[in-house]
């Protein structure tokens, strides 16, 4: 019996065998992305309801849209800051991860927040940072410092009823007194019950000679006269007032509890008064995050947030494959941490590298449930991006799937060259 | 040019209970000396030389260099140059890159690094390789190139970590002369560390011997060989290795199946008290004798042709047990398998006995 040369058995050399086996998954791929894919590019030629052909029209709006213009700048700032960001952490968490005990208890403590889904990531950091220092919990935080190192002032709001001119320094009298006079100094815009429990009444001092002598007090309209001291009124007390001529503080001294000042020795010649405004500022409630000016920087802070973990595993993968005998030789050489660090680990991860950083712009490149969760509406169009126009174009108030599907083309041409460079990095690392 | 000296050095692992790698290892190796540290693996010869390169912390005791006392001082202060096992190329620099890197951290002018970088490859033959990555090149080549990095240094001290166990056996005897001759030529002090008895014998001009860590013998390869200080370095020293045997002794000698061997005077007054001990014999201080003399009775099991001579493998009888001696005979007229020959000790002056408690040499 003559024996069969089996050839066929040989690997890739039957089509016709091998097709039954590669069937499934290209029914899935054409259904689920080639089909898709190739629908939205025809779809991105239609108009609005998508049975007149209108050409490249769609492209054209697009790229003369203010919003698609911002969602640009934004997805380019994203793209320039983020990813490095993450990559840049991502090796210094890795590297000093790996010198600890408890190492791989920290990573997964940092791994974490891959494990939430980013629309919920997107509500917490809403909520990180929301304006209100009793809720959110950075601007309670910045209040916190703030408040440490410059204390909030005494009388936030309060201002002379009249005859003050507010300016940078504070109220200035619009009048010059003179040693011998008597300033009364009514105080108004602020609420009785927040005057310090030391207050007492106050009352006008006589006049002093080659003194300046005056009263800071609190004058409430009802049941008195305004402009004058009336008995049941009570001065304020630690109150700063400055003497000022030609410009120059030549005095200082603060109210007693009965609102009472003195400025004992004045040479002779006029003064002006002036209250300084560190009485009145208004106390610090932080920065307003959710507004339209920082929301974008924001939001690419909790997504650094959110995957700096990844980065970290990757890396410290790549980390632990690097041969330890190349460091040590280093060492031997003569190189100190840093250079070991930077002469010699970082070559050599930095295919490692590569792969994350790309990955991670793919990632940004599409970067859309963090945006449309974290930005209020109000300021989702200072935040917008290519993806969030996209779904706003396509199923918002406009409902124009012909352009959103132009959009849909234009962020896959994008994010295309770094999938490919990805592809073939994979492919090359394999041979 | 230095001496090194490790006083009492020790490295614990911690554990429970806690391992001692190296324990109280104290060592004296002048200028210029290539000292052989060797012994099994987990022996504690990788660690010891690891710690003179700063590599490995020192638990206990000190290490000097050059007179300086080095313990705490990190690698880079050390002015030593280590060949590694692996070699430990940086993978991402050229062969010139590799060699001259050392002197680059230095801040070497690069003229300088150039000279020197050529003149060692000319020295090793690399020539032709420096533009290329180790990537592209044969594991001899890299061999040489992890040599010329330790080389274009000019350290004080050159380490190897079993330099030659990656290469073929050929490659590695051709390496093995010309790290020796190149050691001679440069007379700078190295510690080398191997595994390999062989390589340990024929390199060193002095051999360490190592086991769990302790330090059992540190002589010329001679004195090892004609004077093993205990029953260890006897079996670990020497291809193939010595024959050990427990036997029975009495005031004649040591009875090997029904056969006593005479003992000097000096070696039964040694052995003074003891009902047994370990005897040592060399194979090649054996015979094979015609089947009329006197000898013990050995049963064939292997011969090993090496050619020049051969290697006989065969049982023998002591007291109850069979027990396996090696005979080195002429390589011309073997025994055939299964042949019954007759065994006696050609050279007397070659017999070692050793404590068979502790293993230490019974001096006669």
């Amino acid at each position: 019996m003559r024996l069969r040369t089996n050839v066929d058995a040989a690997p890739g050399r039957s089509p016709r065998q091998a097709i039954p086996f590669l069937l499934p998954a290209l029914v899935v791929l054409a259904a689920l992305v080639l089909y898709p894919l190739v629908y939205s590019l025809i779809r991105s030629f239609f108009d609005a309801r998508g049975d007149e052909f209108v050409g490249l029209s769609n492209y054209v709006d697009t790229f003369t849209d203010p919003r698609t213009l911002t969602a640009f700048r934004n997805n380019v700032i994203w793209v320039v800051v983020a990813p490095a960001a993450v990559t840049g952490l991502g090796l210094i968490f890795a590297v000093l991860t790996e010198r600890i005990r408890w190492a791989t208890a920290f990573r997964l403590v940092l791994f974490m927040p891959m494990a939430i889904s980013l629309f919920a990531s997107g509500i917490i950091f809403r909520l990180v940072y929301e304006e209100d220092p009793n809720q959110g919990i950075v601007n309670a935080a910045a209040v916190g410092v703030h408040d440490v190192f410059s204390p909030a002032s005494q009388y936030p709001g309060a201002r002379p009823r009249e005859g003050y001119a507010a300016t940078e320094a504070g109220f200035t009298a619009a009048r010059p007194s003179r040693a011998g006079e008597v300033i009364t100094l009514p105080l108004i815009g602020f609420s009785p019950q927040d005057v310090p429990a030391q207050a007492l009444p106050a009352s006008v001092p006589s006049a002093g000679d080659g003194e300046l002598r005056g009263v800071v007090w609190l004058d409430v309209s009802v049941g008195g006269k305004a402009g004058s001291v009336d008995p049941t009124e009570r001065g304020l007390p630690g109150v700063a007032v400055e003497a000022v001529r030609e410009g120059k503080v030549v005095a200082r001294t603060t109210t007693g509890d009965d609102g009472r000042f003195t400025f004992p020795d004045l040479a002779r010649g006029e003064v002006v008064v002036r209250l300084p405004s560190s009485n009145f500022t208004l106390p610090f409630r932080g920065l307003t995050w959710l507004g339209p000016s920082l929301i974008t920087p924001v939001i690419i802070s909790s997504w650094i947030w959110i995957m700096t973990g990844f980065a970290i595993t990757f890396i410290a993968a790549g980390l632990s494959a690097i041969p330890r005998d190349a460091l040590e030789a280093a060492r031997v050489d003569g190189a100190t941490e840093w250079q070991v660090f930077r002469r010699v680990t970082i070559p050599l991860l930095s295919p490692v590298l590569l792969v994350v950083f790309v990955t991670l712009v793919i990632n940004v490149l599409k970067i859309f449930e963090l945006v449309f969760v974290i930005a209020p509406g109000s300021v989702q169009e200072e935040a917008n991006v290519l993806a969030l126009q996209m779904w706003q174009v396509s199923f918002g108030t406009g409902g124009d799937q012909g352009a959103g599907s132009a959009l849909a083309v234009i962020l896959f041409l994008l994010v295309a060259p770094a999938m490919l460079f990805n592809i073939r990095r994979f492919r090359r690392e394999r041979s | 040019m230095a001496e090194v000296s490790y006083v009492k050095a020790s490295r614990v692992f911690s554990g429970n209970p806690p391992v001692r790698a190296v324990d109280e290892l104290s060592l004296e190796v002048s200028d210029g000396e290539f000292l052989v540290l060797v012994g099994p693996s987990g022996s504690g010869k990788s660690t010891a030389l690891r710690m003179l390169a700063g590599l490995e912390d020192v638990d206990e005791g000190a290490i000097h260099i050059g007179g300086k006392d080095v313990t705490n001082v990190p690698p880079k202060g050390r002015d030593i140059a280590m060949v590694f096992q692996s070699y430990a190329l940086y993978p991402h620099m050229t062969v010139a890159e590799n060699m001259g890197f050392a002197l680059k951290l230095r801040g070497v002018p690069k003229t300088e690094i150039k000279a020197k970088v050529e003149e060692a490859a000319k020295m090793l033959d690399l020539t032709k390789y420096l533009e290329r990555k180790p990537k592209a090149l044969s594991g001899g080549q890299r061999q040489r190139v992890a040599m010329g990095r330790a080389i274009v240094r000019e350290p004080s001290v050159f380490l190897m970590d079993e330099p030659l166990s990656n290469l073929d056996a050929k490659l590695r005897v051709e390496t093995r002369a010309n790290i020796a001759a190149l050691q001679q030529r440069l007379g700078t002090t190295t510690i080398y560390v191997t595994h390999d008895q062989v390589e340990a014998m024929t390199m060193g001009h002095r051999v360490a011997v190592l086991k769990d860590g302790l330090l059992q013998q540190c002589d010329t390869p001679r004195a090892l060989y004609d004077r093993p200080a205990n029953a260890f370095v006897a079996g670990f020293i020497g291809s193939p290795a010595m024959n050990l045997k427990t036997v029975p002794i009495t005031s004649e000698g040591a009875k090997l199946d029904g056969v006593i061997v005479p003992l000097s005077r000096a070696a039964l007054d040694a052995a003074g008290g003891l009902d047994e001990v370990t005897f040592g014999i060399r194979p090649e201080a054996l015979g094979i004798v015609p089947s009329g003399e006197e000898g013990m009775e050995m049963t064939v099991e292997l011969v090993e042709e090496l050619g020049a001579d051969a290697l006989v493998h065969g049982a023998v009888k002591i007291g109850d047990s069979s027990q396996r001696f090696v005979v080195r005979v002429d390589g011309r007229t073997p025994p055939t398998l299964g042949q019954h020959v007759k065994v006696a000790v050609r050279d007397h002056s070659e017999i070692h006995l050793f404590h068979p408690e502790s293993g230490e040499r019974l001096e006669a």
